[in-house]
């Protein structure tokens, strides 16, 4: 590396703030607050930004930001429940949630290995026709009453009804059918994509987000809950002059600047992610690129990360701080934690 | 500028050829670019830039390596120095900028030509790609291709890819193989990073490694049916232009006397293939400014590698080297947290 030291005129300023959440929702709804405060002191969206080492790494926020009403773009990776294999899992609570929902069926049966159009669509007439004809919505027993009697469709077919109504009742917690539904899942997901191992990761993210809940229908509406901004046309019709919050994938933020910029999951394992353990040239890198997160910001540096997070695919709970930041005196980067 | 004439004029005239002093031409040589004298420009570029700004603009023949730190002004520097070449006196169609994006490339155009006037939007400015393609446009017959040639985009480029697979009948039930994604993703990055194909399967695509053997024969496939049908994808855009200038001198030559002044900015985001086109290009007249920062080189997933900014100076070795390190954007109390952050890296070198 060339050595260089950057310096500046503006000799004042905040120092960054190092701030350790108890847990990834805390660290979402620090950051809401956070933003909102700064908007109060006359930070306009435009001028904050959100950062991430991997795209998968807001989920979490962006469901708070809906909550909050908070306008966001995302550049950089697809927004959570946009992606193909997440608006999967959400097919199958949806219909545990309201049988009759014929969309999420036609997309759980699709998934489904020598399913066809056709097949979907018979199966869909007969659980209209008969099941919810006949057993509707409504209280635990009818509920329980849907998911019988199966035994008249193809047998791949059959393998889903079982799984779901194993675990259709509202007293088993949407973690729980969660869990049931990924086991089913994940060949599926194996089969679909290549890439399944960096899906499983957005998957695992989904299993911690629904562990927050007590109902599906409460988890469905928070990520049904779209903010204002979904299409293009929305952005572009004049007159409209919403501000929007920037949430970015590091490497999309290149080259742009912020007032504010939080840098999120600076963790050992998301932020250096576990991959780049095994090599020191990809280590530099992801040092590099806390580097450049750092320099988009103008005046506000926060530095976050939540501890105790169950990584799945490992096996580890992870909760040491990035060991780019770890260490740092507190005269550099300011540690705060979460009351 | 009248007075050879007259005086010709007036020897004719009088015709007493003993008093006249006899005139020859000789040619300007084209480094000799002081036509302006430095008084004269309308810019005033040591006003306008701090030190370090102004030392990379005002250098002009040579290898230079401008390391531009976060926030320290980087794209302005290019922009003067694009006006401040124009001032001298080089044409600017003699000079070449290279950057990350097409967009980038007009912006500090556009941003030149406010500056100067209307003659820096003769700069011939882009990406590598737009670059390749428009050279490729007149010598592709060169290297096996029709000049109409047709650009695949990703999408393109996999719905081939897919088709082969098919053809070569790969897309049984009974054995899994990859999907035109990966098998892209796959070729790209093996040619971008110039990498064996197995070693990118060793490391991402594990459960791949024994079908190694059927993925080169549809890749085999897949480059022989773009030769066929006069197809290139964006990858073959930089590749067949390193071939047509590592493979004809004469055509190399001709690009490098067009090309007098080469600029290449974000230097620390290229790969492999388009260093190796900036040194062939500059291989006549060494003329080459790259700018960029070492410190921000976060695109290796993509094939490009940060050995290309730290082995510049090995490659031009009577490189001049200028540092951008005033910040313009950030507080001091965040650039400390920067500065520390590099700091506890690796050892610099």
């Amino acid at each position: 590396m060339y050595n260089k030291e950057l310096y500046s005129k503006k000799s004042d300023g905040n120092l960054p703030q190092l701030v350790i959440a108890e847990n990834e929702n805390l660290q979402s709804r620090f950051v809401v607050q956070k933003i909102l405060e700064l908007r109060e002191q006359g930070i306009p969206l435009e001028e904050m930004a959100v950062l991430f080492r991997s795209s998968f790494l807001s989920f979490d926020l962006e469901i708070e930001l809906t909550k909050a009403n908070i306008p966001f773009v995302k550049f950089g990776g697809f927004k959570f429940i946009e992606t193909s294999h997440v608006k999967d899992m959400i097919a199958y609570l949806r219909v545990l949630e309201n049988p009759r929902d014929v969309v999420a069926w036609n997309r759980i049966l699709l998934l489904i290995d020598g399913v066809g159009p056709r097949t979907a669509e018979k199966v869909i007439e007969d659980i209209l026709k008969k099941r919810v004809a006949t057993t509707g919505n409504g209280t635990e027993a009818v509920t329980t009453k849907f998911w019988m009697d199966y035994n008249a469709y193809p047998e791949n077919v059959q393998k889903v009804f079982s799984m779901l109504g194993a675990v259709a009742k509202p007293t088993v917690a949407p973690a729980e059918k969660t869990y049931h539904i990924l086991q089913y899942y994940e060949p599926i997901l194996r089969a679909r994509y290549d890439d399944h191992s960096k899906r499983k990761k957005d998957l695992e993210m989904f299993q911690n987000i629904t562990e927050r809940y007590n109902d599906v229908g409460t988890l469905l509406t928070d990520l049904a809950l779209e903010p204002p901004n979904e299409s293009v046309s929305d952005i572009e019709s004049p007159g409209k002059e919403e501000e929007f919050l920037t949430l970015s994938t590091i490497h999309s933020a290149k080259g742009l600047e912020w007032n504010a910029v939080f840098v999120l999951y600076a963790l050992e394992g998301r932020f250096p992610t576990s991959r780049a353990a095994s090599s020191d040239d990809e280590m530099e890198e992801e040092r590099r690129l806390m580097y450049v997160a750092c320099t988009r910001a103008k005046e506000h540096l926060f530095i976050t990360y939540p501890i105790n997070i169950y990584d799945r695919e490992s096996g580890i709970i992870l909760s040491k701080p990035s060991r780019f930041i770890a260490g740092i005196e507190g005269k550099l980067l300011e540690p705060w934690v979460i009351e | 500028m009248f007075l050879p004439f007259f005086s010709i004029l007036a020897y004719l005239l009088n015709g007493d050829n003993h008093k006249m002093k006899k005139f020859t031409l000789k040619p300007l040589p084209h480094d000799n670019l002081h036509l302006v004298h430095p008084q004269r420009f309308t810019i005033d570029y040591k006003n306008d830039l701090n030190p370090a700004q102004y030392e990379a603009v005002t250098s002009v023949n040579g290898p230079h390596l401008i390391i531009a730190g976060a926030g320290t002004g980087k794209t302005r520097t290019v922009v003067y120095r694009v006006a401040y070449l124009v001032e001298l006196g080089v044409k600017p169609e003699h000079i070449l900028l290279l950057t990350f994006t097409r967009k980038a490339a007009q912006d500090m155009l556009r941003r030149a030509a406010l500056l100067l006037d209307t003659r820096c939007e003769q700069v011939a400015g882009g990406t590598f790609h737009s670059f390749a393609n428009n050279i490729l446009r007149k010598y592709a017959t060169l290297i096996g291709f029709e000049t109409n040639f047709t650009i695949l985009d990703q999408g393109d480029a996999e719905d081939v890819i897919n088709l082969l697979r098919m053809r070569l009948k790969y897309d049984t039930k009974e054995k899994r193989f990859p999907r035109k994604e990966a098998l892209y993703d796959l070729y790209s990055r093996s040619l971008n990073t110039v990498t064996p194909m197995n070693q990118i399967l060793a490391y991402d695509y594990p459960h791949y490694l024994e079908l190694e053997e059927d993925i080169k024969k549809v890749h085999a496939a897949y480059v022989s049916y773009k030769k066929q049908h006069n197809l290139m994808d964006y990858d073959d855009l930089l590749f067949n232009l390193g071939e047509l200038l590592r493979k004809n001198e004469a055509i190399r030559a001709t690009l490098s006397d067009r090309y007098k002044y080469i600029m290449v900015d974000e230097y620390q985001d290229t790969n492999k293939i388009q260093a190796e086109i900036v040194k062939l290009l500059a291989l006549k007249h060494d003329n080459i400014m790259v700018v960029g920062d070492d410190a921000q080189s976060i695109y290796s997933f993509r094939g490009s590698t940060i050995k290309n900014i730290l082995d510049f100076p090995k490659e031009f070795s009577n490189c001049k080297i200028v540092k951008l390190e005033e910040n313009f954007r950030s507080t001091q109390p965040i650039l400390n947290l920067a500065n520390e952050i590099l700091k506890r890296g690796a050892p610099v070198k």
